[in-house]
């Protein structure tokens, strides 16, 4: 499983970085950062999926 | 562009929502008017509409090309309120500089500034087994936290008190204003010209002797080149005025008042702190205390998803509340449950204009939070205040009295 931001929807709410601290993070502005390329291990999976469900604009990919 | 027709429209807004959402428990009646009207969308009449389903306000607040927030807001400013009643493009010129200064990591570099000044209000009350929540912690508390922000010194709370109730309570001030709009408008006017001459004076002196505050920051923050004009240094501390204080005031009085009145649930908390940002989540959802969003003009006329058309000039309210209950999103929201997952409310805000404090915010509950049951786990509604009063304007409780003992 593999996550992505479309930031051209986030708007840096931070609910992300709540559900999965070690998955997502924020840049300067606030927005969020991705912080695990390609695969994630399985144990952030569940986080990872929660933080979709907690983004108010839609704007987590998630590739399975 | 500024349309003074708007401060109409959302006069007869107010109105119409009067009589249709109740203060104290508008939960049932948010959905009642989803149920009521198709897409969730009341229209009182022509020109204007509120939106109370989420599928209708997602889409407002994301095209914010279709729905302006440039209006005007009579709050006794004499120019637009930086960052609020601008449109992008310039909107996101301004969010670029205030974005990195209300970051998330620079909020948690406050933290514990926020937290001594917390403790220094509760130590004002604990050994006394009582206190009036609203007037003694929530309406002071997002003040000082701002002195902090501002670097300026304690000493400058009750003045920061007298700007805010000059613009947010002018009653206050003067009682005639509660009945006279005449005195209330002219009350606004003054405090208005008094918080301008206030932040420019405290300007002058960061030129003079630049800090590490926002204040500072204001001052020499840099986009494409530019810096900000003093004017819009200006627009901006009155905006904070507006927007960061009695935000958080309210939400606390709404928090607090949920806790006081849910025993089991403040348990939770007291057991084990860590519940407290989920809990801070699900209550700003449940309680939604900036209930309805800034009233938003269509600069053409614009089909909605569900296939309502609006004219062009409509002035349209979403409702955070509504969007907050809505059964397409929450299947269950009735049930208020801090582990909730798939909370995708939108206390906030959403979109472009996204609460910029909304970082600092979540810290001031959370802390208060934290603080409060620290030091005082057990506690109720003191007996003989049951009856909470929710009064005009945000969703706030008045005079929330708490006992312990
Ligand atoms: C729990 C407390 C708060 C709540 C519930 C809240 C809610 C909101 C909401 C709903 C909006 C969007 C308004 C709209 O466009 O319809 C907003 C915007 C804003 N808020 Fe907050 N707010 C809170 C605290 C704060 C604080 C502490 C600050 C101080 C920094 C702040 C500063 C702002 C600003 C500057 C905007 C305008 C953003 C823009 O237009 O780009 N808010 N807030
Ligand atoms: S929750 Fe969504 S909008 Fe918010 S920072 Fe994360 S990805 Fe961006």
């Amino acid at each position: 499983m593999k996550v992505r931001v479309d930031d051209s929807l986030c708007h840096g709410h931070q609910a992300c970085a709540v559900a999965a601290p070690k998955v997502f993070g924020a840049d300067d502005y606030g927005n969020a950062v991705v912080l695990i390329e390609g695969d994630l291990p399985a144990d952030l999976e569940a986080g990872t999926r929660r933080a979709q469900g907690n983004c108010p604009e839609h704007a987590i990919i998630i590739d399975e | 562009m500024l349309l003074p027709p708007v401060i109409r429209a959302s006069f007869f807004t107010q109105m119409a929502l009067a009589q249709q959402v109740r203060l104290a428990n508008p939960q049932p009646d948010y959905v009642a008017m989803q149920q009521a009207h198709p897409g969730g969308l009341m229209c009182p009449m022509d020109g204007i509409a509120v939106s109370f389903g989420r599928e209708t306000t997602d889409f407002v607040l994301r095209h914010h090309e279709l729905f302006s927030s440039a209006v005007d807001m009579p709050l006794g400013n004499v120019r637009p309120l930086i960052p609020l009643n601008i449109d992008p493009p310039k909107h996101s010129k301004y969010r670029k500089i205030l974005d990195p200064l209300f970051s998330p990591k620079r909020m948690d570099e406050m933290e514990p500034d926020i937290a001594a000044r917390a403790n220094k209000f509760i130590d004002e009350f604990v050994a006394d087994g009582e206190c009036n929540f609203s007037e003694q912690f929530a309406e002071q508390f997002p003040s000082a936290v701002f002195l902090g922000l501002m670097g300026m010194p304690w000493d400058q709370l009750e003045m920061f008190l007298h700007l805010r109730d000059g613009i947010l309570h002018p009653e206050k001030v003067d009682p005639a204003a509660e009945a006279d709009f005449t005195v209330r408008f002219a009350v606004m006017n003054a405090t208005g010209q008094e918080i301008y001459t206030y932040f420019n004076e405290q300007l002058d002196q960061r030129e003079a002797n630049p800090a590490d505050d926002l204040l500072t920051h204001f001052i020499t923050a840099e986009v494409d080149g530019d810096t900000m004009s003093r004017e819009e240094v200006l627009d901006l501390c009155y905006l904070f005025l507006i927007a960061g204080l009695d935000t958080v005031s309210d939400s606390l009085t709404c928090l607090f008042a949920y806790l006081a009145q849910h025993p089991e649930q403040r348990q939770l908390i007291v057991d084990d702190p860590r519940v407290i940002p989920g809990a801070v989540e699900e209550l700003l959802r449940w309680e939604t205390p900036v209930p309805y969003g800034v009233p938003r003009v269509a600069t053409q006329d614009v089909q909605l998803p569900n296939g309502t058309t609006l004219a062009e000039g409509t002035v349209v309210t979403v409702s955070y509340g509504g969007a907050n209950i809505d059964p397409s999103e929450y299947p269950d929201g009735f049930d208020v449950r801090f582990d909730r997952d798939d909370n995708r409310h939108i206390a906030f805000g959403g979109g472009v204009h996204r609460c910029l404090g909304s970082h600092l915010a979540r810290r001031e509950l959370r802390i208060a939070l934290a603080e409060w049951h620290r030091r005082i786990p057990q506690y109720g509604i003191k007996p003989g205040h049951e009856d909470l009063q929710f009064p005009l304007g945000l969703r706030h409780v008045k005079d929330l009295t708490l006992s312990w003992s």
